[in-house]
């Protein structure tokens, strides 16, 4: 291989291990804030939004590394939809990052608000089966493993229902007015999660792309 | 030679293709085809016989001594390399753009008029100069100076020049070898808008070494490759055809793959 082509898959597998880098980290904001949530903690709150801070680093820095790759090295075939993928790949963990942030400011308005038993141990469950949502779509990406990516919808289904669940919670509940602005935050919250669950379903696509050249939604395999 | 109908969708139409220089078989077993209004372009590694089965479309390895054709390559539906087929004639409806500009040492206007004059046409030749330089995208840099030597245009305007004279023979196809190698990227971006152009009215075949000139101008690519065979003969070979589209985002062959993004070697 030439140097230049040499350099050009030195470019892309940089891009890989910065990519994986930011799933590594989105999947520890995104617990971190559960859990600062559940537990109260406003400390740990702070440290997931200033976190935030080092995930949008790496977006930029992979955002300018795809820019210069695409423009020196105007990939085709299968090195074209790797830089098709990367990019969704590294917005969509920018908004993952950004989803444990909207949390983590969730838990700084509630502090003083009181809370019903049982929502919190839901959106603990949430955020037990987003994670490894995570871990599993970059799982599959770096394992180029499309069977694996497929699991992702099936991952999802139960973190749909315990949004819904979390919904019908907060409006059964006999709230007074503080209650009521919990209750409103925790559907934010849970909602939240849904999201992240859907993001690493996506994730999931674009490595089904990447490797059959066919963009599909999985959602529209759901025979839910 | 009898009138070829041009009505047909598939202008050229190649089964089980065998070129043989000599005993040496320079490419085989090649089926494709070619269609109306559609730049085709063949891609592939040198040596891999894409230029010799370009130049069996217009019968130009009839020039090359030793050089014998297998196979079929039928043009409207009729067999190119019939017994009544007059090879002149071919060349004459299909027209061929070499890599390097190749003017004669004479004015544009004799040029053009060239072929034109060969074939006894009836048409007022002004006309036919007028014509194929505008079709070339050449006449508003040269309508002042018809008479001057075509030796004294830059390389850009030469080849456009080598186009109009293509054309002004009236051809349904015309072949291109590498005709943008020799030129710098604004007169290249030229020749590709004129293909582009040109593709209303003629079906045009090119042989490019350029991937992402073929990835821009071309409606369907053909991936050539070498062979390798156990005595260390190579021969040239035909991977995939298909879209261009299918053949620059998710090619079905893993060579067209390994070539087009550069893992070879």
């Amino acid at each position: 291989m030439t140097g230049t082509r040499r350099r050009f898959h030195e470019q892309l597998d940089d891009l890989e291990h910065l990519v994986i880098e930011m799933g590594r980290s989105a999947e520890i904001q995104v617990g971190r804030a559960v859990d600062a949530l559940v537990k109260a903690n406003l400390d740990d709150a702070e440290a997931v939004i200033i976190g935030d801070l080092e995930l949008d680093r790496m977006y930029l820095d992979a955002h300018k590394q795809w820019l210069v790759v695409s423009a020196e090295q105007q990939p085709v075939a299968g090195d074209l939809r790797l830089l098709v993928a990367l990019l969704h790949m590294v917005v969509t963990l920018e908004r993952m990052g950004d989803q444990a942030v909207n949390i983590a400011k969730v838990t700084r308005s509630v502090i003083h608000l009181p809370m019903t038993e049982g929502v919190l141990e839901i959106i603990q469950e949430m955020g037990d089966l987003v994670r490894p949502m995570i871990r599993t779509a970059l799982e599959a990406f770096l394992q180029r493993d499309v069977e694996l990516a497929q699991t992702l919808p099936h991952l999802d289904d139960p973190v749909d229902r315990l949004n819904g669940e979390i919904y019908e919670r907060v409006l059964a509940c006999d709230f007074g007015d503080q209650g009521l602005q919990w209750g409103v935050r925790m559907v934010m919250v849970a909602r939240a999660l849904e999201r992240v669950g859907d993001q690493a379903v996506d994730i999931g696509e674009q490595v089904a792309f990447l490797l059959t050249g066919e963009l599909v939604e999985f959602s529209q395999f759901d025979d839910h | 030679m009898s009138e070829f109908e041009t009505t047909e969708v598939v202008v050229f139409d190649m089964k089980e293709l065998h070129v043989f220089y000599g005993d040496f078989p320079a490419v085989r077993d090649i089926s494709l085809q070619v269609r109306t209004n559609e730049i085709t372009a063949f891609i592939g590694p040198s040596g891999c016989g894409k230029s010799t089965v370009l130049r069996t479309l217009n019968r130009m390895n009839d020039l090359i001594p030793g050089a014998r054709v297998e196979g079929q390559v039928l043009y409207h539906g009729q067999d190119l390399y019939g017994a009544d087929v007059d090879p002149v004639e071919v060349r004459r409806r299909i027209g061929m753009v070499f890599q390097k500009p190749n003017p004669f040492p004479k004015s544009i206007y004799d040029n053009v008029t060239f072929g034109p004059k060969l074939a006894g046409t009836n048409t007022d030749l002004d006309d036919i100069v007028e014509d194929s330089l505008q079709r070339a995208a050449l006449w508003d840099e040269v309508r002042d100076k018809l008479d001057q030597s075509a030796m004294a245009l830059s390389g850009g305007q030469q080849q456009r020049l080598c186009i109009a004279r293509a054309i002004a023979t009236k051809p349904d196809v015309i072949l291109m070898d590498e005709p943008a190698s020799a030129l710098d990227p604004i007169a290249t971006q030229r020749i590709e808008e004129l293909m582009f152009d040109l593709k209303k009215d003629y079906s045009i075949v090119i042989v490019t070494h350029n991937m992402q000139q073929a990835a821009r101008v071309s409606d369907r690519a053909a991936f050539f490759n070498v062979a390798v065979r156990e005595d260390g003969a190579r021969t040239g070979v035909l991977v995939e055809f298909d879209s261009t589209d299918k053949i620059f985002t998710n090619p079905s062959r893993k060579e067209t793959e390994d070539y087009i993004t550069g893992r070879f070697g």
